[in-house]
């Protein structure tokens, strides 16, 4: 057991280092005595499974939780269970299992919140962590808690091929069918890395509103690298594709296509040059180059650092903070998308968010005790890794919103700088507003047209700037699969159309002719 | 419960129910966090947790499950799956687990006392750390300070007669403030982690450390694209290290997937730069006495006054390859694989005063913060965001950010010219401050 310090995608940096626990991890037990799981797959509905407590407990529990004084309890349970097949040198090398379950008992009393957790799912249990997150609440005022009721929310998640149902047979075909694709694209293919990894979580939340909620949601989450080795030269591609469905995933966008995909990137890059440095324009191809807006803007806009007013765009709701052509949104109603559980988890409605519209700021993404702070609508993104965690602020979908230029004519508007066609990832400091993102696969943009394809380079500004600075946003809204890390996990889908950016920090290994 | 009879009989079990070798990776601990904000607690968290992780091989095919509900009924489930799973992997005469009971002779890892430090005492430390950061006047936010801790057990048995556990704590408190001044922005934080609770630094030295962190910031300047030199400050050795960590994974090597796989022998870096792996460093923070599947840890070191030496493997990755174990297997928990990572991982200690390394510096880039992924361990390219001082005539002159650095492994590593003498061994992934002459730095 360690000090978290894990490398993380995102550099927020209180919740990074002041974290510390057993390894966080989703592996999940099914109890047969505590937990009915009902299976319905039909089309066009969404899988509905709960997790059966008698009621009674949860009110039990929260009365406790709330017994020294406080205004809200929440209870979470989940249950995980998950699948991850790991396909290497044509081989199958390993597979995982994961049976994981407990439960979380949350107290908030003005900005103060209490936690405990469990792995072990009892009336006693429950009890027990509600005393221990009581404490944080003593000789505060008291909310009365109303007792729990089952409610519904509005989903947009449907499942056709339950994965319940699928023999492992069907996973490990789908997995040799990538891995063959990619060493039939071209011999300089050497090796294919695929992940399979999919589960399914149940989760039930009860709160001192008198809310309950039930649900079960299947994730799949399939990655394909590629390695392509060319003459003293390596390029790692990589390829995901991920979505809250069943099997049918593979039915939208084959194995084949991701393979292909990847390796695709892995060929190219292997004749890449040292990419220049130093300010340029950049145009950023419509896809998972979304990461930008969820780095640069997306972090920024989250609800606890605003509370604290540490947040860079404390202060700046209703002004103008970009150009006229961007518009961000935060949507946690795209159907079967990553980002998408239909509520939060804490078990708030997830909606369509216009975060900003037409360069000016409308909203902030919150949770329960955020939007409390700022005395500010719920906006559903309170959400957590697992009942281990604390629910903050996270994305759900985001992306830059589709604008009217045609992505070829963005390109050939561009004298030159840096194309760029895939990121990997990127992190932020939302305090200070400086954020950065590498490069995948890169071109030099030289009088209009992409050419000579350029090694992975950092793009870094500071996120007012390049906000103001997007002055071309293409029709071509395409997202792409992510994993935010903001001391804990959280599965996100980042989007944009193709969109151009004047005067980017580019980190080159050579300087500019 | 007693753990040690519980992971034998596992093991147990996994045979009877047609494993050929099984292995059972059990947890339990507990932990504690406390966040204050604005000399009020924000947040308290405490939780005990467990969970046991089951390899199994059956007939050369490897899977496994892992379980946080120990009931008898979810155990069976769990290893049946676990059995079960096993059809889906492809038969490998590698797949064999270790058979040494021998333990490596680690101290230092459990404070017995850390259970007995009073609550408000903890919850004080955390109160005092940012009331000392706030002192400076330039100082105007808290983003929060905290005070956390755990103590697990890990017990460990397999089909080869292994049983083997140990116990460990860990402490450690920070805290990030932001710095202000008209429209600017800039923060900083601190942290200090411990094995021993009375080992920890004082409030007052990492409040300075976060504080300072925040106001040097304030008034950054831009510099042009240009190549100069470049100061690696130990708060950035990761983005160096971290590379070389993943091209000595023997796995890697073996796949042709990292930039170090034909270079054994040979000189990679010059020949200041020697890097070592230790396992056994009484109270280290990743020290412990046997790795993620048994094996007793080891001091190796890695690249020796430039040349690599060593690469790094676990059971099954040594068969593959012809070698022992290097004892280097290594687990994100109980309910990870047993991969291949490092323990303490660091850049042996220097001659140069870092002052000294300042003062010979005509022009530079002194870091002090980088992003990014750090050298890329497949082909060796590295890039990333750069922020910290920049350095005139050998003096600090302003603070500069939003610059990026980029280069090759290869060509950094050679041109590290000097190193300093400011190692510090309570990190376990850390290095002392050292240069690399002339890197690309992007700018205005």
């Amino acid at each position: 057991m360690k000090t978290n310090k894990k490398f993380f995608a995102d550099d927020i940096p209180r919740r990074k280092f002041l974290q510390m626990s057993l390894k966080g991890g989703i592996a999940m037990a099914a109890t047969p005595a505590l937990l009915t799981q009902l299976l319905s797959c039909k089309k066009a509905t969404s899988v509905g499974a709960k997790l059966e407590l008698d009621p009674q407990i949860y009110n039990r529990t929260i009365q406790k939780a709330l017994e020294k004084g406080g205004e809200f309890a929440d209870v979470y349970v989940e249950n995980r269970i998950s699948r991850n097949i790991i396909m290497e040198e044509s081989k199958f090398k390993s597979a995982v299992f994961g049976i994981n379950q407990g439960a979380g008992v949350r107290v908030i009393s003005g900005d103060k919140t209490g936690f405990a957790y469990t792995d072990d799912i009892t009336e006693e249990t429950l009890i027990n962590a509600a005393e221990v997150a009581s404490y944080v609440a003593r000789g505060t005022d008291k909310v009365p808690p109303v007792d729990v009721k089952e409610q519904n929310r509005e989903s947009y998640i449907t499942v056709n091929l339950p994965l319940e149902e699928i023999a492992d047979e069907k996973r490990l075909e789908v997995m040799q069918r990538a891995n063959q694709a990619a060493l039939d694209y071209d011999p300089k293919i050497k090796m294919a890395f695929i992940s399979y990894y999919d589960e399914v979580r149940g989760r039930t939340i009860a709160n001192s509103e008198g809310l309950q909620l039930s649900d079960e949601l299947p994730l799949m989450f399939f990655i394909v690298q590629t390695l392509g080795v060319g003459n003293n030269t390596r390029h790692m591609g990589r390829e995901r594709l991920s979505k809250h469905s069943g099997f049918e995933m593979f039915d939208v966008v084959t194995p084949e296509e991701v393979a292909r995909t990847c390796a695709r990137e892995s060929i190219v890059m292997l004749e890449a040059t040292d990419c220049p440095a130093g300010k340029m324009d950049v145009v950023i191809q419509n896809g998972w180059g979304g990461v930008l807006v969820h780095e640069a803007v997306g972090h920024p806009l989250e609800g606890d650092s605003i509370a604290k007013k540490i947040g860079v765009f404390t202060g700046k709701l209703g002004q103008k903070v970009a150009s006229d052509v961007f518009t961000m949104v935060d949507d946690g109603s795209l159907p079967n998308f990553r980002g998408t559980t239909n509520f939060d988890d804490e078990g708030t409605q997830m909606k369509k968010n216009v975060l900003i519209n037409k360069g000016v700021l409308e909203k902030y993404m919150t949770d329960i005790l955020s939007a409390k702070q700022l005395n500010m609508e719920r906006t559903g993104n309170g959400r957590r890794e697992s009942f281990r965690h604390l629910p903050i602020p996270r994305m759900t979908n985001t992306y830059i919103d589709k604008g009217t230029d045609k992505p070829e004519d963005i390109l050939a508007s561009s004298k030159s700088g840096i194309y760029v066609q895939s990121l990997s990832g990127g992190s932020v400091n939302s305090t200070t507003g400086m954020f950065n993102f590498t490069c995948r696969e890169a071109y030099l943009i030289e009088n209009g047209k992409k050419t000579t394809p350029v090694k992975g380079a950092t793009l870094i500004g500071n996120c007012l700037d390049i906000i103001s600075n997007i002055d071309a946003v293409g029709e071509d809204l395409a997202f792409g699969p992510g994993i935010c890390g903001k001391g804990q996990m959280a599965e996100v889908s980042a989007g944009q159309p193709t969109v151009r950016i004047r005067g980017i920090n580019v980190g080159g290994s050579r300087a500019r002719g | 419960m007693d753990y040690i009879a519980l992971t034998k009989k596992l093991v147990k079990g996994c045979l009877d129910k047609g494993a050929d070798q099984a292995e059972a990776y059990l947890e339990n601990g507990r932990n504690l966090q406390i966040e204050v904000r604005n000399g009020e607690i924000e947040t308290v968290q405490e939780a005990a947790s467990h969970g046991v992780g089951f390899r199994v091989f059956v007939r050369g095919r490897m899977a496994f499950a892992s379980c946080n509900d120990f009931s008898e009924g979810a155990l069976k489930n769990a290893m049946n799956k676990a059995i079960g799973f096993a059809a889906n992997t492809t038969v490998d005469e590698n797949n064999v687990l270790p058979d040494d009971k021998g333990l490596a002779d680690v101290s230092g890892l459990y404070d017995p006392q850390i259970a007995q430090v009073s609550m408000d005492q903890k919850i004080e430390l955390a109160k005092q750390v940012e009331k000392l950061a706030m002192k400076d006047s330039r100082i105007t936010k808290s983003a929060g300070s905290g005070y956390n801790e755990g103590e697990a057990e890990v017990y460990l048995a397999n089909s080869n007669g292994l049983s083997k556990s140990y116990r460990e704590t860990v402490c450690s408190f920070g805290v990030y403030v932001v710095a202000e001044k008209g429209d600017q922005k800039s923060s900083g934080g601190e942290n200090c982690s411990r094995r021993y609770f009375q080992e920890l630094k004082t409030p007052q030295e990492v409040a300075e450390k976060a504080a300072r962190d925040a106001y040097e910031m304030l008034d950054t300047r831009m510099v042009k694209t240009q190549k100069a030199d470049v100061i690696f400050n130990p708060d950035v050795a990761r983005s160096v290290l971290g590379g070389i960590l993943a091209g000595v994974n023997g796995e890697r090597v073996l796949q042709g997937a990292s930039f170090l796989a034909d270079m054994m022998d040979q000189k990679i870096a010059s020949d200041l730069v020697t890097i070592i792996d230790d396992g056994t460093r009484s109270k280290g923070l990743a020290s412990k006495p046997f790795d993620g599947e048994g094996l007793p840890t080891q001091k190796r070191t890695i690249i020796d006054k430039g040349v690599l030496k060593g690469f790094m493997y676990n059971t099954i990755v040594a068969k593959r390859a012809g070698v022992q174990s290097t004892g280097n297997a290594s687990r994100g928990g109980f309910r990870s694989l047993p991969g291949i990572g490092a323990h303490n991982f660091f850049m042996e200690v220097g001659p140069v005063d870092p002052e000294d390394i300042i003062k010979a510096t005509k022009k530079g880039l002194y870091l002090r913060g980088v992003t990014g992924y750090g050298i890329i361990p497949v082909n060796g390219n590295f890039s990333g965001g750069a922020s910290g001082f920049w350095i005139e005539n050998g003096k600090i002159a302003f603070p500069v950010k939003g610059l990026t650095i980029a280069g090759s492994a290869f060509e950094m590593l050679n041109a590290i010219d000097m190193v300093g003498n400011d190692l510090d061994l309570n990190r376990s992934f850390t290095a002392p401050t050292f240069r690399i002459k002339s890197m690309q730095i992007g700018g205005e």
